[in-house]
């Protein structure tokens, strides 16, 4: 007599017919999120590593981190063109805008740890635990780029944030860090924030559904002044998260206060995580407001563009300059959102992969210098190219692209984005896009120009005591293997882009979002 | 706050309908109705009583706790304790109470006069309240709710704020210490207290309090719940000494190093609330170790055997009402055999550092917690019978 | 009008007169202390909100998660760093005041439109009293699985982070080739952010001398 009756009658049946019936385990398609299960897997043996000592964790944790994110990588490659049954009763949909977008991230991540061990060893701060919070922050930006219900969305968003102010922080010893990891908690916290309160008024306009279809339909029906608040409120997160002026304060300075690999992760997975955000809640949830995002669009855009740019001229730290200049890319990229046509979105997602590879490299070239040199000052890489010709070139290639002189790779991207601009009718941002493309490359090129151009009497002091160039200690090579990499996507994928091209507009094909969106 | 509280929780409390047992709010809404009231009015008549009734026991229980102690204490160091007050110094208590409040309120100079008064409030009400869901009874509780032991729980949690508060507020660095011990104390136990919790309420698929003791019914004391979860128990009856307070694990007050902790610049009935605040806890805690794990009102033979065994059947009134008293002598027998095993421990076990205190909580009591949850959790699985499936 | 509806009317006017007073002391109190408090004030109300809308469990669970954790951490916070410092007065700060009132001012005006402007669906659904339980579980386990296990990452990774930022018994070396380092960024700092001591101005950081 242990009384069973305890439940009522009606919610043990809804309990054993709902939830717990035996066909739910097929019902979630937990195929979807296999690849986020490879990085949850790696990151667990991550931690599990660690406990048997720092000595094991610098041996060990590089190769599973590998492994995990290879597997990943596999894994997407696999689920491309998959069926497209919603994961997890409509959470998470792997659809091939999630697949792509969820690669960058993962490549990014893999890239930025193959730039970090040197520099997480040298800074003396624990790898094992660095590891797993980067790859919590894969985590969470991968699940980010398919989440297709409001909770998920901000959990997977908080699981990223989280895990970006403390990487931000890591080297806790040094005041910039912390105060770049506070800075981005409390901006950061604020945009969380301000994100709830939005989607409780979607979820209110609802009538109490949070997936995202529920929300589209809603919002199709309702053009009340309570949709519009909702729709500024979702865009200021958005915005906060790709770094969009006026949401972009925390940039520069959590850039320069963040070890140098977390700012390459930052700068390219966790915009990207942000741009497929963007594409998910705007092009899908709030396709009835189509003209005032895009004007809004259209602002952060130029806004952007303009002083992204512009103030990067005024640089003297590398870091804050690609702090900058990655603020201006972000411009660039949402002329591609603001389009709205296949070749937008397309162009987008290509670009965000010339992107990734471009700043890696980029950040890879000034890891190396600063490991060797200790310093990121712009000047002080005065008559580099005699020393170490490999950084020169590298850094020349990859500003070069960024800037988007033609055979390189970003030029490409570039020009895609412009042209899908151009066919839209967007002349404003084109046109605002072409001059501060411009401005761009001149301060790429004044960057060049101090390597290459300065005679070795005029090479700074920090390139005068340069150290002989050796790779014989651990965590180099990866970092070598990430630069030439980089590089060789960079100066080659220019030429050889046709693949990319086809790549970025079967991502769009095969989204029915987007899709519909278009048609 | 307290009417707020109750009238929304009686909206939501619906009648468990295990078996009728002694219903007294029915009886007197009937004799009311008789008097020619209406419905409403003899409800609006009624609220009121259980809560007085249980201010008035909590209040009891405290004086006969503070009587306990004092004698107890005297046996355990062979003294004789109070004998002068009343037979036995039975009113001892009444005498020091008494002395409390005609005592000077002092509030000193440079405390801050408001924080300094809400404290001793804010630690004694969360206490009184979470009597609510105390049962007696099948129907002897204020308010059968459903979420019953986690309201007790929950409410618990706000008491460190009173601590803290009273202990910035008198702005003394062995009251700030104390206040500070206090609340890092409270937080590190109340974890491993709701997992322990939690593997009770995992057995009786409910969080009410009356369910909780009706799954425990049916062999008498062989289906009380120490049987099941003796791990479970001995975690929670830690926690709860901590979370009273108690010695061994007095430290915000451990007066060879911080005086009197948060109490030491209180006088008067400031002082009292604290006294009152940490007996009606220890009794509270002690009836609720009764509930989850001895079987709460429940005799130790199944009354309805014993009804059997006399030919009486269970419906019968006077069985009725004296199955509705064993319930109360038996909860308050237990609760008391429970609070004089925390004086004999506080009399004669010698107190842990802060460190062992908090090692205590963090490495030891939370792990094995947790894994008594998930022990439970399979076994449940495993024999759904004999752990509630 | 019954007894009970007053009894509600009357509970909902005082807990939403705390929740509004305690917030705008929260902000605009210049004792941190009184902050942190009323701070706990307002969720205390905030549950209360909560049990008046028959969401019980919510409730408790606000009282236990914001009160007991979050408030009580807050506190132990401020009171380990009970230090007084008399910070640099920063130049225009009533102007800032003034503006930043302005805009949350604005925003307000706005919230208060969209309320007024909306055609809310009311009454909502019927609330589920103690059921809610069985349902939130239901729920969890059933369409939102992904963000509750998710979750528990996040979770993790937050303990993990904090015990990393906070634990004091760092390398001191560098693993690999042995030699002594200081756990800051490899870029040497030329400028220290925070303890400015070259005077520039820089934006975010006024207020630092």
């Amino acid at each position: 007599m242990f009384l069973p009756g305890v439940l009522p009658p009606a919610v043990a049946d809804s309990v054993s017919t709902a939830a717990f019936s035996p066909g739910l385990s097929l019902q979630l398609h937990a195929g979807a999120i296999a690849p986020e299960a490879a990085v949850l897997i790696a990151l667990l043996t991550c931690l599990l590593v660690d406990l048997a000592g720092e000595k094991a964790a610098s041996r060990w944790v590089p190769p599973l981190c590998y492994a995990g994110l290879g597997t990943a990588l596999v894994l997407l490659a696999l689920q491309w063109d998959g069926p497209q049954d919603p994961a997890f009763l409509g959470s998470f949909l792997a659809d091939n805008l999630a697949i792509a977008f969820r690669a960058v991230v993962a490549a990014s991540t893999l890239l930025s740890l193959l730039l970090s061990w040197r520099y997480v060893e040298q800074s003396g701060t624990p790898v094992g635990e660095y590891a797993a919070i980067l790859l919590a922050a894969t985590l969470g930006a991968m699940f980010l780029c398919g989440a297709t219900d409001l909770v998920s969305i901000f959990i997977s968003l908080e699981t990223l944030s989280v895990s970006s102010y403390l990487l931000s922080g890591y080297m806790k010893r040094d005041a910039r860090s912390s105060e770049a990891a506070l800075k981005y908690l409390l901006v950061g916290s604020a945009a969380a924030a301000v994100f709830l309160y939005g989607a409780s008024l979607l979820y209110g306009l609802t009538g109490g559904g949070t997936s995202l279809t529920e929300v589209a339909s809603a919002l199709q029906t309702s053009a009340s002044p309570v949709t519009a608040l909702a729709l500024v409120f979702v865009l200021a997160t958005v915005a906060f998260k790709i770094a969009a002026v006026p949401f972009h304060q925390w940039t520069p300075d959590v850039y320069e206060g963040s070890p140098t690999p977390v700012v390459a992760f930052l700068s390219v997975g966790s915009k990207a995580a942000g741009f497929a955000l963007a594409l998910r809640l705007l092009v899908g949830c709030f396709e009835s407001f189509d003209a005032q995002w895009k004007l809004l669009f259209t602002v952060l855009a130029v806004l952007s563009m303009v002083l992204g740019n512009v103030v990067a001229l005024a640089q003297t730290s590398m870091k804050r300059m690609l702090a900058y200049s990655s603020i201006g890319q972000a411009g660039f990229v949402m002329i591609g959102l603001v389009c709205g046509t296949e070749d937008g979105f397309a162009a987008m997602v290509l670009y965000m992969a010339a992107y990734l590879f471009m700043n890696l490299g980029a950040f890879a070239c000034i890891i190396l210098f600063s490991l060797r040199t200790g310093s990121d000052r712009i000047a002080d890489y005065a008559g580099l190219y005699q020393k170490d010709p490999l950084i020169t070139l590298g850094l020349s290639l990859c500003l070069l692209s960024l800037g988007g002189i033609p055979p390189m790779l970003g030029f490409f991207g570039k020009i895609y984005l412009f042209f899908a601009g151009w066919a839209d009718h967007q002349y404003l941002l084109v046109v605002v896009g072409l001059v501060t493309s411009v401005v761009s490359i001149y301060y790429y090129i004044s960057v060049i120009k101090m390597m290459v151009v300065k005679e070795p009497q005029e090479a700074s002091d920090v390139v005068k005591a340069y150290p002989e160039i050796s790779w014989n200690l651990a965590g180099l090579q990866p970092l070598r293997a990430a630069l030439i990499t980089c590089l060789l996507a960079t100066a080659v994928g220019g030429v050889l882009s046709n693949p990319l091209f086809t790549w970025a507009n079967s991502t769009v094909a095969g989204t029915p979002i987007l899709m519909h969106a278009i048609g | 706050m307290v009417t707020s509280t109750i009238s929304s929780f009686a909206a939501v409390a619906t009648a468990a309908t295990v078996s009728p047992g002694l219903d007294l709010e029915a009886s007197f809404t009937d004799v009311m109705q008789g008097l020619g009231l209406s419905a409403g009015a003899a409800r609006l008549l009624w609220l009121p009583l259980p809560m007085l009734l249980v201010l008035v026991a909590a209040v009891v229980g405290v004086l006969v706790s503070v009587w306990l102690e004092r004698k107890i204490s005297a046996a355990v160091q062979q003294r004789i304790g109070p004998e002068y007050a009343g037979a036995l110094g039975v009113l001892q208590p009444i005498a020091d109470g008494l002395k409390l409040v005609f005592k000077e309120d002092i509030i000193p100079a440079r405390a801050d006069g408001l924080l300094f008064t809400i404290g001793p409030v804010l630690v004694v009400i969360p206490v009184i309240l979470s009597w609510l869901v105390v049962p007696f009874g099948q129907h002897l509780v204020i308010s059968n709710v459903g979420i019953g032991i986690f309201l007790w729980i929950s409410l618990s949690s706000i008491q460190p704020i009173g601590l803290l508060m009273s202990g910035y507020a008198s702005n003394n660095k062995y009251s700030l210490l104390g206040g500070l011990r206090a609340a890092a104390q409270s937080i590190s136990y109340e974890i491993p207290l709701a997992l322990a919790v939690l593997a009770v309420v995992m057995m009786s698929n409910s969080l009410s309090t009356v369910d909780i003791v009706d799954q425990q019914t049916g062999a008498g004391i062989l289906s009380w719940n120490i049987w099941r979860q003796p791990v479970g128990f001995l975690i929670f009856w830690i926690c709860a000494l901590a979370e009273c307070e108690r010695l061994p694990f007095d430290l915000p007050e451990a007066e060879e190093e911080l005086v009197a902790g948060y109490q030491t610049e209180y006088s008067g009935m400031k002082f009292a609330l604290f006294y009152l605040g940490s007996y009606i806890n220890l009794v509270l805690s002690a009836l609720l170790v009764s509930v989850l794990y001895l079987g709460g009102w429940g005799f130790p033979v199944p009354v309805e055997w014993l009804a059997g065994a006399i030919g009486q059947s269970v419906d019968a009134p006077v069985v009725q009402v004296i199955t509705g008293a064993t319930g109360i002598v038996m909860t308050v027998l237990k609760a008391y055999l429970l609070v004089f095993l925390a004086i004999l421990l506080r009399w004669t076990t010698p107190r842990v550092r802060i460190d062992q205190l908090l090692d205590l909580g963090w490495k030891f009591l939370l792990p094995i917690a947790l894994v008594n949850l998930l022990v439970t959790a399979a076994l449940k699985l495993a024999f759904p019978m004999a752990f509630g499936g | 009008m019954t007894i009970a509806s007053t009894t509600q009317q009357i509970c909902f006017l005082v807990l939403s007169a705390t929740l509004v007073f305690g917030s705008l002391g929260v902000v605009l109190l210049p004792n941190i202390v009184y902050s942190a408090f009323l701070l706990g004030g307002v969720f205390l109300s905030v549950a209360g909100l909560y049990l008046m809308l028959n969401a019980s469990f919510v409730a408790a669970a606000q009282v236990l998660v914001y009160v007991g954790a979050v408030n009580v951490l807050i506190l132990f916070a401020i009171m380990l760093v009970n230090k007084q410092e008399t910070l640099a007065a920063i130049p225009g700060l009533l102007l800032r005041r003034i503006l930043s009132g302005a805009v949350c001012a604005g925003l307000f005006l706005l919230l208060v439109r969209v309320a007024f402007t909306t055609d809310w669906a009311l009454p909502g659904p019927t609330p589920i009293g103690d059921e809610a339980t069985i349902r939130i579980g239901e729920h969890l386990f059933s369409d939102y699985l992904l963000p509750f296990e998710l979750a528990s990452v996040l979770l993790l990774m937050a303990m993990i982070g904090a015990i990393v930022l906070a634990r004091r018994d760092v390398f001191s070396s560098d693993v690999i080739t042995g030699e002594p380092v200081d756990q800051g960024l490899i870029e040497k700092s030329r400028t220290p952010l925070l303890l400015d001591t070259n005077d520039q101005k820089r934006p975010m950081l006024e207020n630092t001398p």
